[in-house]
């Protein structure tokens, strides 16, 4: 019982992980179709950021306050000065957004020294239940990652903002001529995904520790969460998130590792070749 | 008016291409240190080193290539060998085999070098030896611990063996963890032949392995694993998970209390870079054992010459630890220089025999020597236990251990 009870939690804490790494990746997917492969590189540097608050003496949690603002603002930037030529070639987007993944992921590198680094969590330690520990970090990133969650819902479903947003990604021209700036908003929605993978970075960077490749790392996850959630929504690819991520961390509970890792994959593909509009269709939020 | 434009054309297409045959010639990532006195009459002999000095075991690779640095000039400040000056040749090997492949056949077809040392993984390894000494025809010292097995001629290796890591380590494991081992392992080659090794020397010490398990190299979340260790109520975790996977693997035993339990981590390629990865109280008490550790400075005045030199040229990331072949390269570097003093000669039939037997009285940890007809090294091997975020030394093997291979 109190083992089955740990392995609920732990398999629970990876599915927030990974849905806390899609949110924004989902969110730029769907609202603005564009597949941005710098997603990963975005959770780097909000770990970075994080890292660097730490070693210069400055409190953790002050750096992973900052680095949302901080990698939305690039986010922001780099939208208007690069992602925004690409707007009508969505696989020269693709390739684009891949080249600036590169250029970050390489720089860090060269920054860190190709070393792995720790970062210690503001709130470490584990949670003992009788005779279960459960790691107290891992159960703030479930509860800010449920935060979050409900956050984006309500402001996409809400919030006049979310509803300039859905009108702009679902007919454009329609929404220019009622007088919202469609370009504003593809910048701020970038700017907003990009804001949610910098916070995913600060808060993953203490349990997986920094190193260049831990964006890349999650990648494929989250491409694969997108695919099996469907792309048009915000709740589809949270929802495709949900069951890669209970997915990989339950299998090897029941089989070998290798193996696991494998059939995560296998199945997402069996599932998208029956259900190719994925797990929620249509539009809306 | 379309002349001109087609000389002005032709000009720049011959500047670019005067350039591009320039860095094809040279090569990209292609370094030459050249000797002070490179204008001696004899010419000079050629070392080549190849390793990862871009990609993820970058720092690895950059510490290697300044221990190599480091270790020319000090014989070039000093007389050189046989009269004449030693030239460093250094190509990337970018932890692609491929790329690698093309680069040490750059070292060896257009500079003719008389030594390739270099590679850090096995598949790094395994992938050049072939171009080096069999159709390269040119002697090849591999400086990393690994696992064991590799026989091939003129193909010498200068770090520890599996025998090294774990004749004394996994006996002094049972006395101060307890019986019951857990080898969680990344999946790859190393660790599969090392823990058939580990396994034997466990068995043979009265110890039991209660699992066995491999994981895909990039998984990062060991919620059942830990499970697993916990509920088995394991002693000692033997773990052969690498980074990334290494540091949340540790995290995440820390937090279910294995630690706190009385638990024991043994790691055998922990050195100062990977103390990084955790917190220091994560894996307090984590041991290991390799030939060279920092705090052997402190009473080894040999390290401690080498170790102030290697921080003087170069402060910075990349740390000289024994985990990044840093000493095997250290070692492997004189052990070659002693054989071609006593070959008097760089060509490579002469130069394989006198290294087969070669010696050196000071090294990082202490002296080292090739096992004549083994093309392995025989080194002091040192346990060390990690506490409060540094090591501390606490056992030593008695002489000089035995690398058992070939």
């Amino acid at each position: 019982m109190a083992s089955a009870f740990a392995a609920a939690f732990e398999i629970l804490s990876f599915g927030a992980i990974i849905v806390l790494v899609v949110l924004g990746l989902g969110i730029i997917a769907s609202m603005m179709g564009i597949f941005n492969f710098a997603q990963g590189e975005f959770v780097l540097l909000g770990a970075y950021i994080t890292y660097l608050a730490h070693s210069r003496g400055l409190p953790v949690w002050a750096g992973m306050a900052a680095a949302p603002f901080l990698v939305g603002a690039l986010g922001f930037v780099l939208e208007a000065l690069i992602i925004r030529r690409f707007y009508a070639a969505p696989i020269v987007a693709m390739l684009g957004t891949y080249a600036l993944g590169l250029i970050i992921r390489e720089s860090v590198r060269g920054l860190i020294g190709g070393l792995y680094l720790s970062v210690p969590e503001p709130i470490g330690g584990s949670i003992d239940l009788g005779s279960v520990h459960v790691s107290a970090w891992r159960f703030v990133i479930v509860v800010i990652t449920l935060l979050v969650m409900v956050g984006c819902y309500l402001l996409l479903s809400r919030t006049s903002f979310g509803l300039r947003i859905r009108a702009t990604l679902e007919n454009p021209a329609l929404a220019r001529a009622s007088g919202i700036s469609t370009a504003s908003m593809y910048g701020t929605t970038f700017a907003f995904g990009a804001a949610l993978a910098g916070l995913a970075g600060a808060l993953l960077v203490p349990v997986f520790s920094l190193f260049a490749d831990l964006g890349i790392r999650f990648l494929i996850q989250g491409f694969v969460a997108v695919m099996v959630g469907g792309v048009g929504s915000f709740i589809g690819p949270v929802a495709g998130a949900a069951v890669i991520g209970t997915l990989s961390a339950a299998l090897p509970w029941v089989m070998a590792p290798v193996v696991a890792d494998i059939l995560v994959f296998v199945l997402a593909i069996v599932f998208i070749k029956f259900r190719p509009q994925g797990l929620m269709s249509g539009k809306g939020v | 008016m379309f002349n001109d434009h087609g000389h002005l054309n032709r000009r720049r297409f011959l500047g670019g291409f005067a350039f591009t045959s320039g860095a094809i010639a040279t090569g990209v990532g292609s370094w030459v240190l050249r000797p002070e006195w490179a204008n001696a009459a004899a010419a000079p002999i050629k070392v080549g080193i190849a390793t990862d000095l871009t990609g993820p075991i970058a720092y690895a690779g950059n510490a290697d290539a300044n221990v190599a640095k480091m270790v020319i000039k000090e014989i070039n400040d000093s007389g050189g060998l046989l009269g004449r000056p030693l030239e460093l040749f250094i190509e990337d090997t970018a932890s692609n085999e491929s790329v690698a492949v093309g680069n040490v056949r750059k070292l060896i077809q257009r500079d003719k070098v008389d030594l390739v040392l270099g590679g850090i993984t096995s598949s790094m390894r395994n992938a050049i030896k072939d171009p080096i000494v069999a159709r390269g025809k040119t002697l090849y010292i591999y400086p990393q611990l690994y696992e064991g097995k590799e026989c091939t001629p003129y193909l010498f290796c200068t770090g520890p063996t599996p025998a090294q890591q774990c004749d004394e380590f996994i006996p002094w494991l049972i006395k101060n963890g307890g019986k019951k081992f857990a080898l969680p392992s990344a999946n790859y080659v190393w660790p599969h032949t090392l823990n058939v090794y580990a396994r034997k020397v466990i068995e043979a010490n009265g110890g039991e392995v209660v699992f066995e398990e491999y994981y895909p190299l990039d998984q990062v979340d060991f919620s059942s694993t830990v499970n697993r260790i916990i509920s088995n109520k394991v002693d000692v975790v033997f773990n052969t998970v690498i980074p990334p996977g290494v540091g949340p693997f540790f995290k995440q035993l820390y937090e279910a209390g294995f630690l706190k339990g009385g638990g024991r981590l043994a790691c055998v390629y922990y050195d100062e870079n990977t103390l990084n990865i955790n917190q220091a109280n994560e894996i307090e008490g984590l041991a290991s054992c390799l030939d060279y550790f920092k705090t052997l400075t402190k009473d080894d005045p040999v390290s401690a010459k080498i170790q102030a030199a290697y921080e003087k040229d170069y402060p910075g990331n990349f740390l000289f630890a024994a985990g990044s072949a840093a000493t095997g390269t250290y070692r492997g570097l004189k052990l070659w220089a002693e054989a071609v003093k006593e070959a008097n000669s760089v060509e490579r039939e002469a130069v394989a025999a006198a290294l087969d037997h070669a010696k050196i009285a000071e090294g990082p940890g202490g002296p080292a020597e090739m096992v004549p007809g083994k093309r392995h090294c025989k080194m002091k091997m040192y346990t060390a236990v990690a506490k409060g975020g540094n090591y501390e030394i606490v056992g030593r093997s008695d002489g000089l251990v035995d690398p058992k291979e070939c």
